[in-house]
């Protein structure tokens, strides 16, 4: 009884609030990581050299450096160089980038994979270079990267928890704090897991749902 | 007949080289208003090559290619694209847009490359696919069609765009054999409607039907060039009816 009231009154209060931290650090960092991989991986396949290079180096770098030393860097390294972020934005700021050198590939992958003639045949009717991209491979290369996409968000949902490294308090956060306060460590934590399985499941649910509403017709999964 | 007035289209001395490879030495070739040129040879020879350097999807290392009396100038990006809207390809792999429907494929490069409005280009469109005998397709999307219906979607495209000369690249090598009549008899109704062509292809009998002039490349060289008549007479010692003996034997055409 002790248990279920621990649990009602002093768990479920606190998760909710880092889940709903949760949530607002997943999201703008998926959809900004989202955009700078396509950015960057466009920018290193069609971009000048100089582009490419910086591309490159973007995705070395942000996919070389461990997660947790980037946000140590946006939160405590930068205001020695008077930067100030909060603990809430140096997360965003280093998942978003970091998620985008991921997605870059992904995306990079999908791009290589438009046949070259469909390439012609749009340099072929007068579109320019900028035009072909945007509206012949882009649509068809966004198409086959959403798996990877997808799997990319889900694996920042996880990643996410190392926000509280930074002092933002999340959901992981908050699972923790209540943890060292109760040494109730195995059902504290196996909340927190479920709420993180919930939220990946959302986010299959709804990865599934766009990856339905875009595919063409003639190349769906035919199941014998 | 046609030789007095200036050439449509004009191809001087083209030279294009891959590596070591010497793929095209010294083609020129110039084209009357309404005139139809088959290019037939050996695969390897340049044919492809030739025909996608006239707009510049292959970059001459060396000659210069005149639309309507205006030379093109490689290194204006825009022109270069002023040029290719008014030359018309035909692939053989057909290379339509994969993600939009028969309609969308003819109806983006109206909207986006000439600026027309959506509802103009639409019935353009619709016209064109209908010229095609495809009007009732419209809708499908490009892996529900066969590759003969591909590849008259892919004419209708190119001709949405109102080019000047057609270049059509073994426009049925892809195809079943029993889908090679449609596309042929779209093809021979734009030269019946006074379209300019240049075609590259495999199929003889329909090279001696349809062509003012038939075109023998082999080696990266026009060996042989001449109407059908002359070139495809029997007894004829040229290069091109020996060549072209050779694959009926295997094609049994």
């Amino acid at each position: 009884m002790d248990e279920f009231l621990y649990i009602q009154n002093e768990v479920m209060p606190a998760l909710m609030q880092g889940s709903w931290i949760s949530i607002l650090l997943i999201i703008p960092s998926a959809l900004f990581g989202v955009c700078m991989g396509v950015l960057s991986a466009t920018l290193r396949i069609y971009g000048h050299p100089v582009v490419k290079f910086l591309g490159d180096a973007y995705v070395l770098l942000f996919r070389g450096f461990p997660l947790l030393i980037q946000l140590y860097i946006w939160y405590f390294g930068l205001p020695r160089m008077g930067i100030y972020l909060s603990p809430y934005w140096a997360s965003v700021v280093a998942f978003a980038l970091c998620s985008g050198a991921y997605q870059s590939e992904y995306i990079r992958g999908a791009l290589l994979s438009i046949k070259q003639g469909q390439i012609a045949a749009a340099r072929s009717i007068g579109f320019t270079q900028f035009q072909t991209v945007v509206y012949v491979v882009l649509p068809q290369a966004l198409r086959r990267a959403l798996p990877g996409c997808g799997n990319e968000i889900i694996y920042l949902i996880k990643y996410s928890s190392l926000a509280y490294m930074v002092t933002c308090i999340e959901l992981t956060g908050q699972g923790k704090i209540l943890a060292s306060a109760s040494f109730k460590y195995v059902e504290v934590f196996s909340i927190v897991g479920v709420v993180y399985l919930l939220l990946v499941s959302l986010a299959t649910w709804l990865l599934n749902t766009l990856e339905k509403r875009f595919t063409i017709p003639g190349f769906e999964q035919h199941r014998a | 007949m046609k030789t007095e007035s200036h050439p449509i289209l004009e191809i001087d001395h083209i030279t294009k080289s891959f590596g070591k490879n010497t793929i095209l030495s010294d083609v020129s070739l110039s084209i009357q208003k309404g005139e139809i040129k088959v290019i037939i040879g050996p695969s390897g020879g340049g044919k492809s090559t030739f025909l996608q350097t006239i707009n510049f999807l292959v970059m001459p290392d060396k000659g210069t290619i005149s639309l309507a009396g205006h030379t093109v100038n490689p290194s204006n990006k825009r022109g270069l694209c002023t040029h290719r809207r008014q030359v018309g390809m035909i692939f053989q792999e057909f290379n339509l847009f994969d993600h939009l429907t028969a309609l969308a494929n003819v109806e983006i490069g109206m909207v986006k490359v000439l600026g027309m409005k959506k509802t103009a280009a639409t019935d353009r469109a619709m016209a064109e696919l209908e010229r095609v005998g495809l009007k009732d397709q419209a809708n499908q999307y490009p892996a529900q069609l066969s590759g003969g219906q591909k590849q008259r979607v892919s004419i209708a495209r190119a001709l949405a765009m109102d080019p000047m000369v057609m270049l059509l690249d073994e426009p049925t090598s892809a195809l079943d054999p029993e889908l090679i009549g449609e596309v042929q008899s779209v093809i021979r109704d734009l030269g019946k409607g006074g379209m300019t062509m240049i075609m590259a292809t495999h199929q003889i009998g329909f090279a001696r039907s349809l062509a003012d002039e038939i075109i023998f490349m082999e080696k990266g060289r026009i060996v042989e060039q001449g109407t059908p008549k002359v070139l495809l007479a029997d007894g004829a010692a040229t290069r091109t009816r020996d060549f072209c003996s050779r694959i009926a034997e295997i094609g049994g055409e």
